[in-house]
């Protein structure tokens, strides 16, 4: 065992364990913080790997922002923190899913990939990379933009508070579900006065 | 690097005007962001001429044979753009008139449309991959953007949630497929596919992933859960982009996946979509004689035709270009008659619902009296929708039959046997609809309906596409349209 090995092993070890702790933890602010740990460990999994900028990568996507956004999301909502509400009573069908699901992929993979031998890994450059996205990979980065842009502009109108001259007027819509309206009144008058039932929000512009 | 512009002026085109429509939105006041609407309109225009040229330049092969515009992807390309402006001129009131977002709406709905531009013309997983997402984000907004109505809300979280769901399984599949072929690049995957790494059961399970991921976008059984739901509770026009251009860049993504990539082991994935196809048509028809409510009966309709369209890939056999290609060309002979039909049908249904609110459909009863070039329409694309002469529905199941037909086997036979029986059923539900229309009478205080001009317009146009295409399918079936995939070198 090589001291590349060791290190692979310990850092996988990490990951792993506190994988178990992101699920088992009854504090759902250390579960997030656990899952932190696991996000850097997995940017450690790429480090041993050769693979510098991508365990870069990892860390500031994955532990900076998602995890971070995590933390904020659940102070700035009123979600219990505390100790409670976090046993979801599905801990015999969650260990059942995820073991088959273990057992699945582990039966796949290792048949598949069990016979390659670990060459010693050098991971391409930054400016190879640089160069790959933005040469050979022009087109799919600039539609992957107008994909962010849309997303951003998406959030906005989803979170934005309706005031003003958009929004006011959506009126309820009126599915008629299955058989089971049977003493149903008349629609036509109903509907001249459903607009009302559709103030669903707390706020808005009037 | 020189940049092929020209094979993706359309997309730029779109791109630029979205653009260009958030900045108008932002600039204008009041009445005056219905300018939008226009601006939006002259921008499809622009990319529909592009279209057009490119057609006589196909084949072109850009960014290494990432993306490659043939004769298969601009006829896609034509039948997104012309959904698109159908699109919108029946959103220009509803939204109008609704007050919701325009400017935003606008906007997503031009980038959904990119991604679809996108889709026929990829070669690579990650370009087809960025394209589907492309179509399903701006996709999730504008489901929710009736934020009042609880049912809109529901019908975006259904709709999110199983997206997001397919597209982490479809992305979990692609990855292992990089990992056996060590290529991105569908021409790639095809020849190693080709070679001894076909036959490792994770691979064809990768397989399998993938395709599962586009079952969500085409709506196909057992994918289906969040169609009706969210088609009943989105805004009205963008239930019809679901409805026809989302499912018809699942099917431009599928083809491209399944015939060029995947082809060599079709032997493994046209029995799991033939089946795939029967359930869905069955169960989409099934269910469909139940509802009470007309968006909610268009959208099974909508699961069923989506079973029709997958008889094809069932047909699928490697090596075999005959079938391929009559199967790659039945798929999109129906897509075509499907968008003017189902658009069609969805804008009448917009043109009912304006000012009113009416849609199920009981609320269609006397609309002969109401209104009656809504009703004639209306007659006219649930009848195409069911199949009948004169409609291009016909053409559109005989083109599928006549895709069985190339070479007859026996899982092809039972497929088109479920097809005609399926269809029979379908015609109890479009033909209740019908019955409602012009055989009951309209409810005493039922207000005579005023569709917007450009509403008219598009019912007009379609409806007389689906009486022309029904009498004249050989203006859009010309075998000389070559659906062979060019390849990305």
């Amino acid at each position: 065992m090589t001291a590349h090995d060791l290190v692979f092993v310990i850092v996988g070890l990490v990951t792993a364990v506190s994988a178990i702790l992101v699920v088992t933890s009854r504090h759902l602010m250390h579960a997030a913080l656990y899952l932190a740990l696991t996000l850097t460990g997995i940017g450690g999994v790429f480090l041993v790997l050769g693979a510098g900028f991508i365990a870069l990568v990892q860390v500031v996507v994955y532990v900076g922002a998602v995890a971070v956004l995590f933390l904020f999301g659940l102070m700035l909502t009123r979600a219990p923190i505390g100790r409670e509400a976090l046993d979801s009573q599905n801990r015999g069908l969650g260990l059942a899913v995820a073991g088959a699901l273990f057992v699945l992929l582990a039966a796949l993979i290792i048949p598949a990939f069990g016979g390659e031998s670990t060459a010693e890994v050098t991971g391409p450059t930054i400016e190879a990379i640089g160069i790959a996205i933005f040469a050979d990979w022009v087109l799919p980065f600039e539609v992957l933009s107008m994909l962010l842009l849309a997303a951003l502009i998406g959030a906005i109108l989803l979170a934005r508070r309706e005031a003003g001259e958009s929004g006011t007027e959506a009126e309820v819509t009126r599915i008629e579900m299955g058989e089971a309206l049977a003493d149903e009144p008349d629609r036509h008058e109903a509907v001249g006065t459903s607009a009302p039932a559709g103030e669903l929000g707390a706020g808005g512009g009037r | 690097m020189a940049i092929d512009w020209l094979a993706i002026a359309p997309e730029v085109a779109l791109t630029v005007t979205a653009l260009l429509v958030l900045a108008a939105d932002l600039a204008l006041r009041g009445d005056a962001k219905q300018l939008v609407n226009p601006l939006a309109m002259i921008g499809t225009v622009v990319a529909i001429v592009f279209a057009v040229v490119l057609w006589a330049e196909a084949p072109r092969v850009a960014f290494e044979g990432q993306y490659v515009v043939d004769s298969f992807a601009v006829a896609f390309k034509l039948l997104f753009l012309g959904t698109l402006l159908a699109i919108l001129a029946i959103s220009a009131r509803y939204f109008a008139e609704g007050r919701y977002f325009q400017g935003e709406y606008y906007f997503l709905l031009l980038t959904a449309f990119i991604g679809m531009l996108l889709m026929p013309s990829a070669r690579d997983l990650l370009v087809l991959f960025i394209a589907l997402e492309t179509v399903s984000v701006p996709a999730f907004v504008m489901v929710g953007m009736r934020k009042r109505d609880l049912y809109s809300s529901e019908a975006a979280l259904k709709f999110f949630l199983i997206g997001v769901l397919s597209a982490a399984l479809m992305l979990f599949g692609m990855s292992m497929v990089y990992g056996f072929t060590g290529t991105t690049r569908l021409e790639g995957i095809a020849q190693a596919l080709a070679g001894d790494a076909g036959s490792v059961p994770l691979l064809l399970g990768s397989v399998m992933l993938v395709i599962v991921g586009f079952g969500f976008k085409i709506s196909a059984v057992p994918f289906h859960f969040w169609a009706p739901d969210t088609y009943a509770g989105s805004p009205l026009p963008v239930a019809a982009m679901l409805a026809v251009a989302s499912k018809a860049a699942g099917f431009a993504g599928l083809l491209t996946i399944a015939f060029v990539a995947f082809e060599p082991v079709a032997d493994v994935w046209a029995p799991v979509l033939g089946v795939l196809a029967i359930l869905t048509m069955t169960l989409g028809n099934l269910v469909a004689l139940q509802q009470r409510d007309l968006i909610r009966l268009l959208a099974y309709s909508s699961i069923a035709q989506a079973g029709y369209m997958l008889i094809p890939f069932g047909l699928a056999r490697p090596g075999a270009e005959v079938v391929n290609q009559a199967a790659v060309r039945a798929v999109l002979f129906y897509l075509i008659a499907y968008a003017v039909m189902n658009v069609g049908a969805f804008a009448v249904a917009i043109g009912v619902n304006r000012r009113t609110g009416e849609r199920s459909i009981r609320d269609y009863a006397g609309l002969g009296t109401r209104s009656p070039l809504l009703a004639l329409a209306m007659t006219v694309f649930l009848l195409s929708l069911g199949g009948a002469p004169l409609t291009v529905g016909l053409w559109a199941k005989f083109a599928i039959i006549e895709a069985v037909a190339v070479e007859v086997t026996v899982f092809g036979l039972v497929m088109a046997s479920f097809l005609v029986v399926n269809s029979v059923i379908a015609f109890f539900y479009y033909l209740r609809v019908i019955r409602e229309i012009w055989f009951e009478p309209a409810a005493a205080e039922a207000p005579r309906l005023q569709p917007a001009l450009s509403l008219s317009v598009v019912v007009v146009v379609l409806m007389v596409g689906t009486i022309l295409l029904g009498v004249l399918p050989g203006l859009v079936a010309d075998p000389t349209v070559v659906t062979t995939f060019a390849t990305g070198g």
